[in-house]
């Protein structure tokens, strides 16, 4: 009886146990189904927002890396000049013999001009900050280094750092944005090859009107001693106006005025004016002619045997290019010294009056990061072991952008 | 008298105070008119006349740049090439990259064509995907419903009206849609060549299969070995239309029509590249002249 009962509570049990364990096989089931119903609606839900899983490295940066640029510039030159002659040359009253700077092009043969790397990039919602790294074959310099700021109100902007002046039209360009290979003489001459390059701080200020206008104001170390240079104390203020109107769609007419005030000794001053003027009607899609001319004066005081007297130096270029497509482009640039009232003494039986030049060019960009240009120059400014040295010089370059794309300049 | 005048025109301008909207594109803005109505004054940067991927940066359109409240761009890489040095030099806040006012329309519609891998080596390629999705005219009321949103945003006062502007379009452009897809259903033309893949999002749309670019690559003029290849590509298809843009050269597409027997249809890719006055009419122009 009693193993009987025994039996009978076992298999009780063990029967409750079944109906219990059926009962939780069913819950499971119900559940499991439940939470694979979740899971889809879970991996919908991701889907949409998310798209695909992050398999990115984990503490990679990648995204924030600035805009990088790497920009070569090179030439194969003939001259009718040998190198150390052409190196020793002066330009009567602005550059004396063997004080010229020549980064570019210098030799007959061949030349590698410098090696560029440009970097942009947002520092945050109210700075962006730009550099550009000058490699030539035995120098780094550090062409640019700035901040600028994106969120002043009243269209104001702020740059800071070494930067080139927006003086004129040509002063802020690098070397490879030029319309042709050889900086306009009266650049070279008051401010060399790098033109207003210099640590400081800048103004700018965009007027709210339907004729665009423009206002800066900088102030600069002043350390470029072609014109300025005083080395006791920051020397240089710039200031300049620029303004735009368009006739009809396809002319559009860009003038500026720009003064530069600075010392070149601790008490002598410098002036420069200069106007520009720059027309460019659109031919068609990819063609356009482009008028560009800029006059600049210079009023240097200098100490004489007696007194401080004032040299008044003056000269323009003027160009006109002719873009007849993607391809190709053509144009000529005539330079000339206008006003040369210093003391020549040193030039004595010398004619350095009618100091000009000209310049010819044919361009050709067989894909829109890679240009290939083919000029000629006949140089009436240079004197060259005490005599009047005309230089003619035939020169095809090639430059080469790569990687963040630069966008076109007007 | 003079101060009856004067308060006339102070509130007038009061009353009459219009947000400026500048867009890079003219369909752009011929959307932003359609949402913003009488609130808003649209301004076009890039002409359609000329090829979108390189509108030049006069310095006129600085002054646009400078008053606009809010800016709208096609992006996905289309302005590169022009549009980043005028934003910064026009010096507004407003419109800066990132702040209220800057409306970037490529995040709200889906890019085709995305590139699996990018190189200059293969051209001037658009490295986000194909930007030239406002040829497509289903996407326009993805660009209405954005530029609403982002309307009532910097315009909170006017929300209700940008509201009610975004649902009587709906409603028109839905109807014309309906009336456009049924018009492309018979379209006997459905291969076609392009000189650029201006045209991909409208040939995805309607089942037209585009079987080549007469650019070898994006934004490389064209050269006599690929035009022969492509040439031969056609003839081998059958294929009988040619989509030509309004800006590049048609000397190509005309030299590739003589020797397959095609036609060259000179197709607008922006509002008002061929005379189009209207987003009815520009998308009609499209169709008319792709099927034709
Ligand atoms: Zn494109």
């Amino acid at each position: 009886m009693k193993k009987s009962l025994y039996l009978s509570l076992l298999a009780c049990a063990s029967l409750y146990a079944t109906v219990d364990e059926n009962a939780t096989q069913v819950e499971l089931q119900k559940q499991k189904a439940a939470i694979q119903k979740l899971q889809t609606q879970l991996d919908m839900l991701s889907q949409k927002s998310q798209g695909t899983l992050n398999t990115s490295a984990s503490f990679s940066q990648n995204a924030y890396l600035p805009d990088i640029a790497l920009i070569l510039n090179m030439s194969a030159v003939a001259r009718d000049v040998n190198n150390t002659a052409y190196e020793n040359m002066a330009i009567p009253g602005f550059i004396d013999a063997g004080d010229a700077e020549l980064p570019f092009n210098k030799n007959r043969g061949f030349n590698l001009n410098y090696a560029e790397v440009a970097m942009h990039s947002s520092v945050d919602p109210y700075f962006d900050v730009f550099a550009m790294f000058h490699l030539h074959p035995n120098a780094f310099e550090i062409g640019e280094a700035y901040v600028q700021t994106t969120s002043l109100p009243y269209a104001l902007r702020i740059k800071a750092g070494k930067f080139k002046s927006d003086f004129g039209r040509m002063n802020a360009k690098h070397q490879h944005a030029w319309h042709f290979d050889d900086q306009p003489i009266i650049y070279k001459a008051l401010f060399g090859p790098d033109s207003i390059s210099d640590a400081g701080v800048q103004l700018q200020w965009v007027a709210p009107t339907d004729t665009y206008i423009m206002a800066g104001v900088e102030a600069m170390q002043g350390s470029n001693d072609r014109s300025f240079g005083d080395v006791e104390r920051n020397n240089l203020y710039v200031g300049y106006m620029k303004s735009s109107v368009d006739v009809g769609d396809e002319l559009s007419i860009l003038a500026g005025v720009s003064l530069a005030h600075g010392k070149n000794t601790t008490t002598n001053a410098t002036d420069v004016y200069g106007v520009d003027l720059t027309l460019r009607e659109q031919l068609g899609a990819y063609s356009s002619l482009i008028w560009q001319s800029e006059y600049l004066q210079r009023n240097k005081v200098v100490d004489g045997s007696v007194k401080t007297h004032t040299n008044k130096q003056a000269g323009l270029y003027t160009e006109l290019v002719y873009q007849y497509n993607n391809n190709y482009s053509g144009g000529v640039r005539y330079d000339a010294i206008t006003k040369n009232d210093v003391d020549l003494s040193a030039y004595n039986g010398v004619n350095t009056n009618n100091l000009d030049k000209y310049t010819a060019m044919l361009e050709y960009k067989p894909f829109p990061m890679s240009r290939l240009r083919l000029s000629y120059s006949y140089d009436r400014t240079k004197v060259i072991a005490g005599e009047r040295k005309d230089i003619n010089t035939v020169m095809l370059s090639l430059n080469i952008a790569a990687g963040a794309h630069g966008a076109h300049d007007y | 008298m003079k101060k009856i005048i004067l308060l006339t025109v102070l509130l007038t301008t009061l009353v009459f105070a219009q947000l400026n909207v500048d867009t890079t594109y003219s369909t752009l803005g011929a959307v932003a008119k359609k949402i913003g109505g009488d609130n808003v004054k649209v301004v076009v940067l890039g002409s359609p006349k000329y090829d979108p991927h390189f509108i030049v940066p006069k310095p006129s359109l600085l002054s646009k740049l400078r008053r606009a409240d809010l800016l709208i761009i096609n992006g996905g890489g289309l302005e590169l090439g022009w549009l980043p040095p005028l934003l910064r030099n026009a010096n507004n806040a407003k419109i800066r990259n990132g702040a209220k006012g800057f409306l970037d329309m490529s995040h709200f519609v889906p890019m085709i064509d995305v590139p699996t891998s990018v190189s200059r080596a293969f051209g001037d390629v658009h490295a986000q995907g194909n930007p030239h999705y406002s040829t497509d005219p289903h996407n326009v009321l993805i660009m209405a419903e954005a530029i609403a949103k982002k309307l009532a945003q910097i315009d909170p006062e006017h929300e209700a009206q940008y509201q009610k502007n975004l649902a009587d379009f709906t409603k028109e452009w839905q109807a014309y849609l309906t009336k456009y897809d049924a018009n492309m259903q018979m379209c006997q033309t459905k291969k076609v060549v392009q000189y650029h893949e201006l045209f991909n999002y409208f040939l995805k749309r309607y089942n037209i299969k585009s079987y080549g670019n007469i650019e070898p690559l994006p934004g490389i003029a064209p050269s006599s070995r690929h035009t022969l290849a492509l040439i031969q590509i056609m003839r081998e298809n059958g294929v009988k239309t040619i989509l030509q843009d309004v800006y590049h050269e048609r000397k190509t597409a005309k030299f590739i029509a003589d020797k397959t027997d095609a036609r060259v249809a000179i197709i607008p890719h922006d509002l008002g590249a061929e005379g189009s006055q209207t987003l009815q009419e520009f998308y009609n122009k499209i169709a008319n002249r792709i099927c034709k």
